[in-house]
């Protein structure tokens, strides 16, 4: 069994990684360069 | 081996080590949040300090002192000093030292990412101001003139380094961001006292949680958008090249997507301590707590569906401009909810008018000058008036200075006493802020009557029409930026020495930082306090 500090460092682990992944996730969605295909932004 | 190891980790705990090697070296989040401030604070100069310059080529029509190169120079550094290495610093060196204290955690949740977040800034603003330096020495043609938000002029007219070199800064201020961001989503999470439900945080907190996931969302985007400047520039693709097929729309997309989440992550963390400063010398509660939560997500919310309220005069299809309008007006409801709120908390209390409650009372009145002024740009039919006219600059700067930084002033005297264990000179305080609202609206409020008579922004010249209006803004703008210089003094002589602060502080203070001695222990909250 974990303890509740055990618990508490699982889980920010598994936080720190989620945030990194999305922040990559955006960095890349970027470069779809959404804007430009949006027919309401032409 | 693992007994000498916990020995000699006994022996440090609660003695950091001597001299430059505890500021290196240091993983405590008061440290941080000290060199965080202390960093935010020695840029507010040097970015004065370049505006002082401008202002003073802005003094009389004509050029007298600076290029027409020189001068986009100098209001780029000033912006991007301003908000990357000025404001945003110090609101994360008021989170470093105060999320901790106030949630009952013994640190951030990731002391060594914080220490690495924070010793990348000193290398990001030497990268940025090299070019301007090395252009004295003949090298390069000077640093970015493309003002903050990096497409102020065609991408054509300015080669060189400087470009470069802040694209490379934006990269770096990004992953410190994002690392800051990250360590806050954590520690508020995770690391909570027993008891220290969400709903029970401070607004300061609460305000520095929603901040961070801006920063989590946007800063990635800016930081593509300036990685696809510069391969642009450099490695043959297009993506903003129109003769090639680009779009140079799409950077204002990209960049405003960021831009415009950006002035409320400048402005969140100022909006989370005014309650609590307001509440303390007003004798109440915080007034309409949940409704003040609810409002920050909602302008987290809208902030990310308005961004081209900036770009009303770029082209856009009719239906999108009434779209960007209307969704940017709606902000104003939330907005409301808070300034209704803060005034809730001083009406009918008993205030008293110590410096940081001049400071916030003078945030409300200025913040809510820059907020009205913000409800008639988005009109799309005013719009094409007031854009890129001096209108903007004076409503940004009411929104920037009169919110951001009247907000870290009132925090700086507010909590100075906490992080000292020292009083500063009240009537100096006192002094310095009636000097800052003085000076501040004679340097701003002529702005909006050159801005309203069609002088436009980003010029180092300007018609003989407007030379009043400019001559009594540098003048104001001069004995602003001294005016300044008293707070390094009032800061230095309380650190220094003064009467003893007790814990407390303030008579009315709420929250858990103010149970703890001024200054606090080293370490603190090692065992978790029980919130009730």
């Amino acid at each position: 069994m974990m303890d509740e500090t055990g618990k508490r460092k699982q889980r920010t682990v598994q936080l720190v990684v989620a945030l990194v992944l999305f922040v990559a996730a955006i960095y890349a969605a970027t470069f779809i360069k959404l804007p430009v295909w949006l027919p309401a932004l032409q | 081996m693992t007994e000498a190891i916990a020995a000699v980790a006994h022996d440090r705990h609660g003695h950091p080590p001597a001299g430059i090697m505890r500021w290196l070296t240091t993983t405590n989040h008061k440290d941080l949040g000290i060199l965080y401030m202390s960093f935010g604070g020695i840029m507010f100069f040097i970015g004065g300090a370049f505006i002082m310059a401008v202002r003073a080529e802005l003094l009389l029509p004509g050029l007298q002192l600076l290029s027409p190169g020189m001068y986009n120079q100098l209001f780029t550094l000033h912006a991007l000093i301003m908000v990357f290495g000025a404001i945003m610093p110090f609101a994360t060196g008021l989170n470093n030292y105060l999320i901790p204290l106030m949630i009952g955690a013994p640190d951030m949740a990731l002391p060594r990412v914080n220490n690495w977040g924070f010793w990348i800034l000193p290398f990001a603003a030497v990268l940025l101001l090299i070019p301007f330096f090395l252009q004295f020495s003949g090298i390069g043609s000077g640093a970015s003139g493309l003002g903050w938000v990096m497409h102020n002029t065609s991408l054509d007219l300015q080669s060189g380094i400087g470009i470069d070199f802040a694209i490379f800064t934006i990269h770096l201020l990004g992953i410190s961001s994002l690392t800051g961001a990250i360590n806050v989503v954590v520690t508020v999470l995770n690391m909570r006292a027993p008891g220290m439900a969400l709903m029970k945080m401070p607004l300061f907190v609460w305000a520095w949680l929603i901040t961070a996931f801006m920063l989590i969302l946007v800063i990635p985007v800016f930081s593509a958008a300036a990685t696809m400047l510069l391969t642009d520039r450099h490695f043959g693709t297009h993506f903003f090249d129109a003769a090639n097929g680009g779009d140079p729309i799409l950077l204002q997309h990209l960049i405003w997507f960021f831009g415009h989440p950006e002035v409320y992550i400048v402005l969140l963390p100022a909006w989370g301590l005014i309650p609590h400063i307001l509440a303390t010398f007003s004798r109440k509660p915080v007034y309409g707590y949940r409704a003040q939560v609810y409002a920050l997500w909602a302008i987290c919310f809208l902030s990310f569906i308005v961004w081209s309220h900036h770009m009303l005069t770029s082209g856009l299809p009719l239906a999108a401009e009434v779209y960007f309008m209307y969704s940017t007006m709606a902000i104003s409801v939330p907005t409301s909810v808070l300034v209704f709120c803060w005034l809730g908390a001083i009406w009918r209390g008993a205030m008293t008018f110590e410096t940081p409650m001049l400071f916030a009372l003078g945030f409300v009145a200025h913040f809510g000058m820059g907020a009205l002024t913000g409800m008639i740009l988005p009109d799309v039919a005013a719009n094409a008036q007031y854009h890129n006219s001096y209108v903007i600059v004076s409503h940004f700067h009411y929104t920037f200075f009169g919110g951001g930084i009247f907000g870290m002033m009132a925090a700086v005297y507010y909590w100075l006493p906490k992080f000292t264990g020292r009083m500063f000179d009240e009537k100096l305080g006192r002094l310095h802020f009636w000097l800052t609202v003085i000076f501040f609206n004679v340097t701003f409020i002529p702005q909006w009557f050159a801005g309203l008579d069609g002088m436009p922004r980003h010029i180092a010249d300007f018609a003989l029409r407007f030379s009043a209006m400019n001559l009594i803004s540098s003048v104001g703008a001069f004995l602003l930026g001294l005016s300044q210089l008293l707070l390094v003094y009032i800061v230095v002589k309380c650190v220094r020495g003064g009467p003893k602060a007790t814990g407390q502080v303030w008579e009315g203070a709420q929250g858990l930082e103010f149970t703890l001695p001024s200054p606090p222990p080293y370490h603190t909250f090692e065992t978790p306090p029980e919130v009730k």
